[in-house]
C-alpha cells in the first residue's frame, strides 16, 4: 500500500494488554450499527432504483408504488444497439484511458525530475506547478476554450484530452514518492553506468508502481466523471462523452426507463473499478490526499 | 533488476548538478502542458476580461468596462447570493454528515470495511449520474413524493420550489455523491488521536458528547480544517448538478456563478464579460481561503 505521507502507526499495533477497548457486542455497538446501516441506505438505495428503473417495462407500475411484475432487458438492450450511445462509451473510454497513460508518464518524468535533478529554476517551477492548484478550472474555462478553438481543437480528440492533462496534483504526488526512494537505488544505477533513461524505465517506473496504480484510478474517475470541459468542446453528438451525452438525452424527453438504462450502463465502469479495487482506493485517499 | 546495495560514498553535491540539462528534459512534456494550458489561460483570462472578446475572435480594449458592469449587474449579485447560500447549506451539511459517518465508522465494533465501502460507493459516480438519479428521487412521483403519498402526505416542489428549498435539495445531492471523500479524511483523522488521552478521559468519568467535544474536535481541528477548505472551494464551484437538474431555475433560484460564466460564454456568447466573471471566480475562491485560514489561526492561538 502507498505510504506517502507516513501516517502514524495505527491504534492497532500497540502491544496487548494496555487496555484497549472490548470488541464485543454492547447497546452503544447495537445503536452505531443501526445508524450505519440507515446511512448505508441512504447511500446505495438511489443506484438500486436505477437499475429497478432500467429494468422496468416501458410504462409499467414500478417503484416507488411496487416492483415491476416482470423484468425486461429491452431498455439496456436498446441502449446498447443505439449508435450515438455507443459512441458516446467510446469516446469516454479513448478520454479516460489516453489521459490515464499520458498523464502517468508524464507526471512520473516530471516528478522524478523534480525529486532527483537540481537544474535552474526547478524550486520555482514546482510552485508555480502547484500554485495552478488555487485555479479553479471554470475560471480559465474562457480563455481556454478560446486558445484551442483557435488552435481549430474543437469537436477533435486532441481538443478534449490534451488540455486536460495538465495536471499538477498527479506531479506533485510522484514527486513525493519518488523522493522517498532510497538513495542508494539511484547511487548504484549510476555505479552501474546506467544512462538517465534506463534508470527512468527500470527503476522509477517499476518502483513507483504502486503510486501509479492509485493514480491511474483516481485520473481514470476523475475524466470518465469529468462534464463541463466536454460539455463545451464536444459540440457534435459524435464527440460526446457518456456524461455529457446522458445529459442531452435528459433534457430531450427520452423516456425515463431509457435514461435510466444509459445511467446505469455508465456506471458500470466506475462499479467495477470500485468493486475490485475498494480497499486500495479507499485506503489511499487518506494516504495520499488526492482529490477530484 | 541486478542493482544490489553496495557500499559506495556518496556522490558529491557537483556530481549530482553535473547534468542540469537531464532534469529540464524530464520536465519538459509536462512543462509544455501548464504553459499553453494552464498559465497562458491564467493570463489570458485576466486579459480577455479587459475586452470585448466575440465568438468570432474580433475584440477591442475596453479597459475596465467589464468590472464596472459586472459591479452594476444585478444577475451577477444575484448569482453571487445563490452560490453564498448553496455554500452555507452544503458546507455545514456535508461536514455533519462526514464527520458523523466517520465517528461511526470508528467506534463500530463489525463490519467496518462493508460499511466503508457502501457510504463511499457514490464518489465514484459523476454529478451527472447523481443528478438524473435524484431528479427522479426528487419528482412528484419520485421515490420520496411517493413515500409520502403514502402517509397522506406531499408532494414536497423539491426542485421547482422556494430558492432555499431548491437550493437544498441540491445541496443533499452533491452531499450523497461527494461526502464519501471527506468521510475518509475524517476517518484517518480520527485513527491519529491517541487512544490514551480517551482512556485517561473515561478513567477521569468524562461521558461520550463531553469526549467528543473537548478532546476528539480540538485534536481534529486540522482536519476539519482541511476538509472546511476543499468543500468550500467545491461548493463555490457547483456547476454539474445545476445543469443537469434545474438549468438555472425555477427563475434563476439556482443560477450559481460558475452557471452565469457558462451561460453568459456558451449562450451569449460574451466572452470578455463570460472571462471576467471567472476573474471573480477566482478572487471569490481566494479571498475565503485567506479567511478561513485566519479564522482558523486566530482560534487557535
Amino acid at each position: 500500500m502507498t505510504t506517502l505521507t507516513a501516517p502514524p502507526a495505527p491504534a492497532e499495533t500497540r502491544p496487548a494488554g494496555t487496555g484497549r477497548r472490548r470488541r464485543r457486542w454492547s447497546g452503544a455497538n447495537i445503536w452505531l450499527t443501526v445508524l450505519l446501516i440507515l446511512a448505508s441506505v441512504f447511500t446505495v438505495l438511489p443506484f438500486l432504483a436505477v437499475f429497478v428503473l432500467a429494468l422496468s417495462p416501458e410504462g409499467a407500475q414500478t417503484i416507488p408504488d411496487q416492483l415491476p411484475d416482470e423484468v425486461t432487458f429491452e431498455n439496456l438492450s436498446g441502449v446498447l444497439s443505439a449508435s450515438s450511445f455507443l459512441r458516446w462509451t467510446l469516446n469516454s473510454f479513448v478520454y479516460s484511458i489516453v489521459s490515464v497513460v499520458v498523464i502517468l508518464l508524464t507526471a512520473a518524468m516530471a516528478g522524478y525530475a523534480f525529486a532527483r535533478k537540481r537544474f535552474p529554476g526547478s524550486n520555482a517551477l514546482m510552485w508555480s506547478f502547484l500554485a495552478t492548484l488555487m485555479v479553479p478550472i471554470q475560471a480559465t474555462l474562457i480563455p481556454m476554450f478560446v486558445l484551442v478553438s483557435k488552435m481549430e481543437g474543437v469537436n477533435t480528440f486532441w481538443g478534449l484530452i490534451v488540455p486536460t492533462l495538465a495536471n499538477s496534483q498527479a506531479v506533485f504526488l510522484m514527486r513525493q514518492f519518488i523522493k522517498g526512494l532510497p538513495d542508494d537505488l539511484f547511487d548504484a544505477a549510476k555505479i552501474d553506468g546506467a544512462g538517465e533513461w534506463t534508470v527512468f524505465w527500470r527503476l522509477v517506473l517499476p518502483l513507483t508502481k504502486p503510486v501509479l496504480a492509485t493514480l491511474g484510478i483516481f485520473v481514470f474517475l476523475w475524466h470518465w466523471n469529468d462534464f463541463l470541459w466536454p460539455l463545451v468542446i464536444a459540440q457534435t453528438d459524435d464527440m460526446r462523452t457518456l456524461t455529457v451525452g446522458l445529459s442531452t438525452l435528459n433534457a430531450e424527453t427520452v423516456a425515463r426507463a431509457r435514461i435510466m438504462a444509459s445511467a446505469a450502463i455508465s456506471v458500470i465502469p466506475c462499479l467495477v473499478i470500485f468493486g475490485v479495487l475498494q480497499r486500495y482506493l479507499v485506503n489511499s485517499i487518506a494516504t495520499t490526499g488526492l482529490k477530484g | 533488476m541486478t542493482l544490489e546495495r553496495t557500499a559506495v560514498p556518496r556522490p558529491t553535491w557537483r556530481q549530482r548538478v553535473r547534468d542540469p540539462g537531464w532534469g529540464l528534459l524530464f520536465v519538459l512534456p509536462m512543462l509544455v502542458l501548464f504553459v499553453i494550458f494552464r498559465f497562458v489561460p491564467s493570463l489570458g483570462a485576466i486579459g480577455m476580461s479587459f475586452t470585448d472578446y466575440r465568438l468570432s475572435g474580433e475584440f477591442s480594449f475596453v479597459g475596465a468596462e467589464n468590472y464596472s458592469r459586472l459591479i452594476s449587474d444585478d444577475l451577477f449579485f444575484d448569482s453571487l447570493r445563490v452560490t453564498l447560500l448553496y455554500a452555507v447549506i452544503y458546507v455545514p451539511l456535508t461536514l455533519v454528515v462526514s464527520l458523523g459517518t466517520a465517528t461511526l465508522l470508528h467506534h463500530v465494533v463489525r463490519g467496518r470495511g462493508l460499511f466503508r465501502g457502501l457510504l463511499f460507493l457514490p464518489y465514484v459516480t459523476s454529478f451527472v449520474m447523481a443528478g438524473i438519479i435524484w431528479i427522479w428521487i426528487y419528482q412528484s412521483d419520485g421515490l420520496i413524493n411517493g413515500a409520502l403519498d403514502g402517509l397522506g402526505l406531499g408532494p414536497v416542489p423539491f426542485l421547482t420550489g422556494n430558492q432555499a428549498m431548491v437550493l437544498g435539495s441540491l445541496a443533499v445531492v452533491s452531499v450523497w455523491k461527494s461526502f464519501g471523500y471527506s468521510m475518509l479524511i475524517l476517518l484517518a483523522g480520527l485513527k491519529n488521536i491517541p487512544e490514551d488521552v480517551m482512556e485517561a478521559a473515561t478513567l477521569d468519568g468524562a461521558g461520550a458528547w463531553a469526549k467528543f467535544r473537548r478532546i476528539t474536535l480540538p485534536l481534529l481541528r486540522p482536519v476539519i480544517f482541511f476538509v472546511l477548505v476543499i468543500e468550500t472551494i467545491a461548493a463555490f464551484q457547483v456547476f454539474d448538478t445545476i445543469y443537469v437538474m434545474t438549468g438555472g431555475g425555477p427563475a434563476r433560484a439556482s443560477y450559481g456563478l460558475v452557471y452565469m460564466l457558462y451561460d453568459q460564454g456558451f449562450r451569449f456568447f460574451d466572452f470578455g464579460y463570460a472571462a471576467t466573471i471567472g476573474v471573480m471566480l477566482f478572487v471569490v475562491v481566494f479571498v475565503i481561503s485567506l479567511v478561513q485560514r485566519y479564522v482558523l489561526d486566530r482560534e487557535n492561538t
